[in-house]
């Protein structure tokens, strides 16, 4: 969050108010405000397609609030008349009257003569995982299946830890080129891959899944995965090709311990 | 760290300033020699987190990742370091391993370790720790080690770049290894071994953004002075000129000459790399005689590659990084040209997309250094393409699991031997760089496979965003594969790809032209088909998906052992394109119009409340 261009946007809006501006100035600060804040308040930035949704309701609401009092309609609609009646604006008026057309031929210009943009495929990321899925012959049911070694964290540390070290070899042969020697999804071919490989530092990734929704994702990889996720274009592998059950939950194991995160648990119902 | 000592006067050889710094440093003792922390405790913690599953436990560069990984990692027990500016043949500095550390080595699998995970005071310690592996950060004749510094970088000089630089890369024999053009392509480049036996792939000098030290003027700079420890690369501090200011501008001029090969300086972080490619039209024959001339007004486009490491024939180290595609078109025809850079043209052997390939990639062993067990492992080129792959898969996951326990050790005691009797000729890599250890690198040369390249498109124009899966294909979305085997350039191959293990050659059909040239380390292989026919037509104003494939025959790429890159996007400008000032003076026209009728009613509505 830009606190600074929030608090410039409140202020300017209580100096406007203090002075008691027109109606129009007044509708007019509340659009050129609200695009500002929404362009340059928020760190990430905001899509054009959802920036212009809100413009969209800001304006309507505006034209309402105009709208639905007689009094604000004309303290609204008399300088609007009489930059367009009064001869001294007459100049200006002829300014105006060009430069909108101008501008709209200068859009339509630039619109045609744009280099083309390559289309843009939105993907799911975490697309749902199917009720139950079939490994090496045997089936698991992904809404109550759990990580088998995960009890062992408590029950026998020791071989836990084992089982981190066999995960810490399965992750550094077979995940780091893309994933990343820091698990921050900038592995040494991440730049040739599209989508990017997941950022298990990410909070938003293995910290909000639960281990069987990761074995799912390891064990079936990009062509196990449903038509929303975009199976055809990820590089994850179907790690069941290459790999034992038993090296799959390890290396689920060594990612939450890696990051320190934990796994969410399954929900009983 | 920094010791000032006369400069060299005049260039003189190497071996000799080895030899009388060894001396120096000797008469001038260590004045501190930091007394290793026995029970460096946060340093140990911090490696064997975050460092020994490719560095090893023990610091010999033998982690559990090293048998897949090319360049190997480094080994920390011989004290030679690549990136320093400490000058040829002397331990790094502090702060050279903490550069490494936070920077990471570009195009390797080293990351930059930033605040976000390494405190300062764990990146210190972990330093220690490192420094702890090897002898030399304890010999007293090695400690205070010579150091350059980088002089502000004179505007960059185009002119004397081509001039000055180029008589200094050529005088310097610069070429020797990096090619004519600088492409990694010189005459002894697949000979070229480090000190542990392990060929090593040289600088293509037109990639800066490659460059494992980095690619500004002043990353170069440096590299250029110390050279590369280990490695055949030498230093050249205060050695191409006859004084000290004189070696200088001629470093620079050099340094400058590289970086206009890539286009110019190069700004830290910059890639090349687009995700379409233009077609552009044209109104004449697509004559493939005129070769590269007929692309002159195509813009370039360079898309990464990258190791095929999703299926079996995983390959971790692919030769080529990048490819460069340009496309142009007519009324009836579409034509590609790509360009990659490649150290040598193998163009003996054959090559095909569908040949079997081994199931993953140990480069140890495919230069004949690994373990037995290892290299069947590797050469196991075994059916798991066929039907039954689910059952081979679990065979296979055991046998992997068994096998790396085994391998990693065995490793370990071959390396081992290895590093004793290297230690005794520290200063050998002189003797290297003059072209030895031919022995040990006349078994990388091979034949056996070509060189090849494929273009991959949809059989059919994709319906909605559903595209075929970017490794050949799947059943219900095919590829079409163009192939060239650049043992036999002008055959233009097609492939039906139903996935990696279905691949079918085209029966009939459109044909494929294709041309190719090697040229002083740059492929250039040209396509040409006819824009509509069998397989996908080549619409104008449509986006196509367009993928990439390169086979090295050096590197014994063959079938799915390539380097790929994921779906791009290929943009048929329009042969005729509409003009805009038809729509413009439209749509200015109403809106003028609109705004006259706004203001005349208002006047009028106004003229009649005020009546």
């Amino acid at each position: 969050m830009n606190w600074w261009v929030l608090i410039a946007f409140v202020a300017a809006m209580l100096v406007l108010r203090w002075r008691r501006v027109g109606i129009l100035t007044w509708v007019a600060a509340w659009l050129v405000g609200l695009y500002l804040v929404l362009n340059y308040v928020f760190v990430v930035p905001v899509p054009v397609s959802v920036i212009k949704i809100y413009m969209g309701i800001v304006s309507l609401s505006l034209f309402a609030f105009v709208l639905t009092d007689s009094q604000r309609m004309t303290e609204f609609w008399q300088p609007i008349q009489a930059f367009v009646v009064e001869p001294r604006y007459r100049p200006l008026l002829a300014l105006v009257a060009l430069a909108i057309p101008a501008l709209v031929a200068f859009r339509i210009y630039a619109d045609m003569t744009a280099t083309p943009q390559a289309p843009f495929f939105a993907r799911t990321v975490h697309p749902a995982p199917p009720d139950s899925i079939i490994v090496h012959d045997s089936e698991l049911a992904l809404g109550t299946a759990d990580n088998p070694y995960r009890d062992l964290e408590t029950s026998n540390p020791e071989e836990f830890k084992e089982r981190l070290e066999k995960g810490r070899a399965v992750y550094y042969l077979n995940c780091f080129y893309c994933h990343g020697d820091l698990m921050a999804g900038a592995g040494m071919y991440a730049h040739a891959l599209n989508p990017i490989p997941t950022n298990f530092q990410d909070p938003g990734t293995i910290a909000m899944l639960r281990e069987a929704f990761l074995y799912w994702r390891i064990a079936k990889g990009a062509p196990g995965m449903p038509e929303e996720g975009g199976p055809w274009q990820s590089a994850m592998p179907a790690w069941e090709s290459f790999l034992t059950e038993e090296e799959m939950w390890n290396v689920i194991l060594f990612l939450y311990d890696f990051t320190g995160y934990q796994p969410r648990a399954v929900e009983l119902h | 760290m920094s010791t000032s000592r006369k400069k060299w006067l005049g260039p003189r050889v190497l071996a000799q300033r080895v030899l009388a710094a060894a001396v120096l440093g000797f008469a001038l003792l260590p004045t501190s020699l930091a007394a290793q922390d026995a029970s460096n405790e946060l340093g140990l913690e911090v490696y064997t987190k975050w460092c020994g599953h490719c560095h090893g436990d023990q610091g010999d560069g033998l982690g559990v990742a090293a048998s897949r990984l090319k360049p190997v990692p480094r080994d920390f027990t011989s004290g030679k370091y690549k990136i320093r500016m400490t000058t040829t043949g002397n331990i790094p500095t502090d702060a050279d391993l903490t550069r490494a550390i936070r920077l990471g080595l570009y195009g390797t699998s080293m990351p930059a370790f930033t605040e976000n995970y390494l405190s300062d005071a764990e990146v210190s310690a972990v330093v220690e720790y490192i420094k702890s592996f090897s002898d030399w950060f304890e010999d007293p004749e090695l400690q205070n080690p010579e150091t350059i510094t980088i002089p502000e970088p004179p505007t960059y000089d185009l002119e004397a770049a081509q001039t000055l630089g180029r008589q200094v890369y050529e005088e310097t024999g610069c070429a020797r290894c990096h090619g004519e053009h600088g492409r990694g392509d010189g005459m002894s480049a697949p000979t070229l071994v480090d000190d542990w036996g392990n060929h090593i792939r040289v600088a293509d000098l037109t990639k800066p953004w490659t460059f494992r030290g980095g690619g500004t003027r002043k990353d170069i700079f440096r590299s250029m002075s110390t050279g590369f420890n280990g490695t055949p690369m030498p230093g050249f501090h205060n050695n191409l000129g006859a004084t000290p200011e004189e070696s200088q501008q001629r470093m620079w001029a050099i340094v400058d000459y590289m970086l206009s090969l890539a286009g110019g300086p190069w700004e830290d972080g910059e890639t090349p790399y687009a995700n379409l490619l233009r077609s552009v039209p044209v109104e004449t024959e697509l004559d493939l005689e005129q070769g590269t001339e007929l692309f002159a007004a195509a813009p370039k486009a360079t898309f990464p590659l990258f190791g095929q490491i999703v299926e079996p024939g995983r390959n971790f180290y692919p030769s080529a990084v990048e490819v460069t595609a340009q496309a142009i078109h007519n009324e009836d025809e579409i034509a590609f040209r790509i360009t990659w850079n490649d150290m040598r043209a193998e163009t003996g052997g054959s090559n095909a997309p569908d040949l079997p390939a081994p199931l993953w990639d140990d480069h140890l062993a495919e230069i004949g250094q690994a373990t037995a067990g290892v290299s069947d492992a590797g050469d196991d080129e075994g059916g798991f393409w066929g039907d039954e792959e689910v059952e081979e898969a679990e065979d296979e996951g055991g046998f992997w699991g068994d096998e790396e326990v085994a391998e990693a050790e065995d490793e370990g005691g071959f390396w081992g031997d290895e590093e004793v009797a290297e230690d005794d000729g520290g200063d050998d890599f002189w003797g290297e760089e003059e072209g030895g250890d031919a022995a040990a690198a006349s078994d990388t040369l091979d034949t056996e496979f070509s060189d090849a390249f494929a273009l991959q498109f949809p059989l059919q124009k994709p319906e909605g965003v559903r595209q075929p899966y970017f490794l050949f294909g799947d059943v219900q979305n095919p590829v079409d594969l163009w192939f060239v085997d650049l043992a036999k350039p002008t055959v233009g191959q097609r492939y039906e790809g139903r996935g990696s293990s279905a691949l079918s050659p085209s029966e009939g059909g459109d044909e494929v032209i294709t041309q190719a040239t090697f040229d002083n380390g740059e492929w250039s292989v040209i396509f040409k088909r006819k824009r509509k026919g069998s397989g996908l037509s080549f619409e104008e104003d449509a986006f196509l998906p367009i993928a990439f494939s390169v086979w090295d025959g050096f590197n014994r790429e063959r079938g799915n052992k390539r380097g790929l890159s994921a779906w791009y996007q290929v943009y048929l400008e329009p042969l005729e394109k509409p003009s805009p000032v038809g729509p413009m003076t439209r749509a200015g026209l109403t809106v003028l119009g609109l705004e006259l009728l706004f203001i005349a009613m208002v006047r009028r509505r106004n003229g009649k409340t005020v009546s």
